[in-house]
């Protein structure tokens, strides 16, 4: 089977802006069309990846780009449509059927926690279960409770992530905070802090995938997907389904390490063998389990892991270089994108005062609400 | 059982709750066993949510169970809350019953008191009180 590369990537910062999604849809695709070094009539197909945006968004925006008549298809897999939408991608260029294909990633949310009817049944949402951060926080407890990890290893993350992002003009909040300034944050749901937890924004982010003879034509800097795979959580896997009941009796693996896992065996490669990793910190807690879930350290040791600095861009396995979402903010449909257009730089050595020394490979990883999620593996040629 | 004003209760969800409602002491949650696995969730299903089976029953769930884990609601829930107003803080936490099925619920009592391992015990939970339309939902408060 032929490689299939990332030629160019685009993105519009993550924020709030007074710019409507087809003003940052737009100029993040046209980025990426400029990064590739093809024009927009050289596409065969496109996908746009998005939660909230509405119905056909996806030709919406890039019909600004200029007239066409290509398949344009919306993705929607809630934290992980960037992962879903990048791999249509994949499957089109591996069928024959397209040889170059934008993937965008859009999405411009309201202020605040999230629209709870998009899911969580009505009778949820009226008896008080429908607040995104009280699902984490509940894995957090149980995640101290049962290995003792603390709630300064939870702000570590968080203070990690917050410096990595200074130096990243595509994030939100670009701003160190201390430790004191972290553990003293208001509590949302406890033991998650506001310092502690991502906010839904705006933001776009684009890619240009085609086939890695192509690109040699053309040219460029291109990034071998090794892998790019979707899941959705198994039975009882996950809370953030939402579940309603969990088993007592069945402990199925979660969806991040099914999705790992598969991702590093299509990609003939375990996790030691990436040099950077971005995933999704919704929480502080949640990278700390990640750790685990993608086999950076065994179970239960995510949090020491953490406050040994491996995962420092320093470290041994850096993680969420760019900042991750508690300081670029998530807009959902394109918040995967935005980790790849992060490991593209990474991988050309590109990324600046973020720079990971020589990093050859690297994971974006997404996961949220049905337990979707979504492992994407890129290579340096 | 129906409130002062004498208006029936609706329960929150259909097939969550057992009927009729009569008192707070035979207030029960129902779930669904698996005649082919044997796993148990919460409400009335067709199907088995573990291995897609056909067998199902319906059971009355025990009252009574362990606090797995749990986290404090300190803002008001977006959306369609009907819980108190003004909003108050309140707990939120999967109790695990002997029956073999973990629930997720809101807690009464204390928000200082809650801890993992804690005895808890089902409460029907009459949300939207004084409106002509009444709903039975469900709590869980620690026992002692």
């Amino acid at each position: 089977m032929s490689d299939v590369v990332i030629l160019g990537v685009g993105i519009h910062p993550f924020g709030r802006f007074d710019k409507s999604a087809e003003e940052i849809g737009a100029a993040a695709a046209q980025q990426a069309l400029d990064d590739a070094g093809v024009k927009w009539s050289d596409i065969d197909s496109a996908y746009l990846s998005r939660m909230y945006l509405p119905a056909t968004s996806g030709a919406r925006i890039l019909r600004r780009l200029g007239g066409t008549d290509i398949p344009i298809v919306d993705v929607e897999a809630a934290c992980a449509s960037g992962g879903a939408a990048l791999r249509q991608a994949l499957l089109a260029i591996r069928s024959g059927e397209s040889e170059m294909v934008l993937v965008l990633g859009c999405e411009k949310m309201p202020r605040g926690f999230m629209d709870p009817s998009m899911i969580y049944a009505p009778w949820q949402v009226q008896m008080g279960m429908s607040l995104n951060p009280s699902y984490w926080s509940m894995r957090a407890r149980r995640h101290m409770y049962d290995h003792g990890t603390t709630e300064e290893q939870i702000a570590l993350v968080a203070h990690k992530n917050h410096r990595n992002s200074v130096s990243n003009p595509n994030a939100m909040y670009r701003k160190e905070f201390t430790m004191e300034q972290i553990m003293n944050s208001p509590l949302v749901c406890d033991p998650i802090r506001l310092l502690e937890i991502c906010a839904p924004n705006d933001g776009a982010a684009a890619v240009v995938v085609t086939t890695a003879e192509r690109a040699r034509k053309i040219g460029g800097r291109p990034v071998r997907i090794a892998a790019c795979v979707h899941s959705i959580a198994r039975y009882s896997a996950d809370f953030r389904c939402p579940a309603d009941s969990m088993s007592a009796t069945i402990d199925n693996p979660g969806p991040t390490e099914v999705t790992a896992k598969q991702a590093y065996e299509r990609a003939g490669m375990g996790p030691h063998d990436i040099d950077c990793f971005e995933v999704q910190d919704t929480d502080a807690f949640c990278e700390i389990e990640i750790y685990e879930d993608i086999g950076l350290c065994p179970r239960g040791d995510g949090g020491r892991f953490a406050q040994e600095g491996h995962t420092q861009i320093t470290g041994r396995h850096p993680v969420n270089m760019s900042g991750g979402l508690i300081s670029k903010g998530e807009p959902v449909g394109a918040s995967h994108l935005g980790q790849v257009v992060e490991v593209v730089a990474q991988l050309r050595g590109t990324a600046g005062p973020r720079q990971v020394a020589d990093a050859k490979r690297g994971m974006a990883h997404v996961l949220g609400a049905g337990g979707n999620c979504a492992v994407t593996i890129l290579e340096r040629l | 059982m129906s409130t002062a004003a004498d208006r029936p209760l609706t329960p929150i969800r259909k097939g969550l709750i057992s009927e009729p409602i009569d008192s707070p002491e035979a207030f029960r949650l129902l779930g669904s066993k698996c005649g082919t696995c044997g796993e148990l969730s919460i409400g009335t299903n067709a199907v088995c949510l573990n291995c897609g089976g056909s067998d199902l029953s319906t059971v009355r769930l025990s009252p009574e169970g362990i606090l797995w884990t749990f986290t404090i609601v300190r803002h008001a829930p977006p959306g369609d809350y009907r819980g108190p107003k003004p909003f108050a803080p309140f707990g939120l936490g999967l109790i695990e019953l002997p029956d073999g099925v973990r629930i997720m619920a809101p807690l009464e009592g204390d928000i200082d008191t809650f801890r993992i391992g804690a005895r808890m015990r089902l409460n029907l939970k009459v949300l939207d009180a004084d409106s002509p339309a009444p709903l039975a939902a469900f709590s869980f408060s620690m026992i002692g």
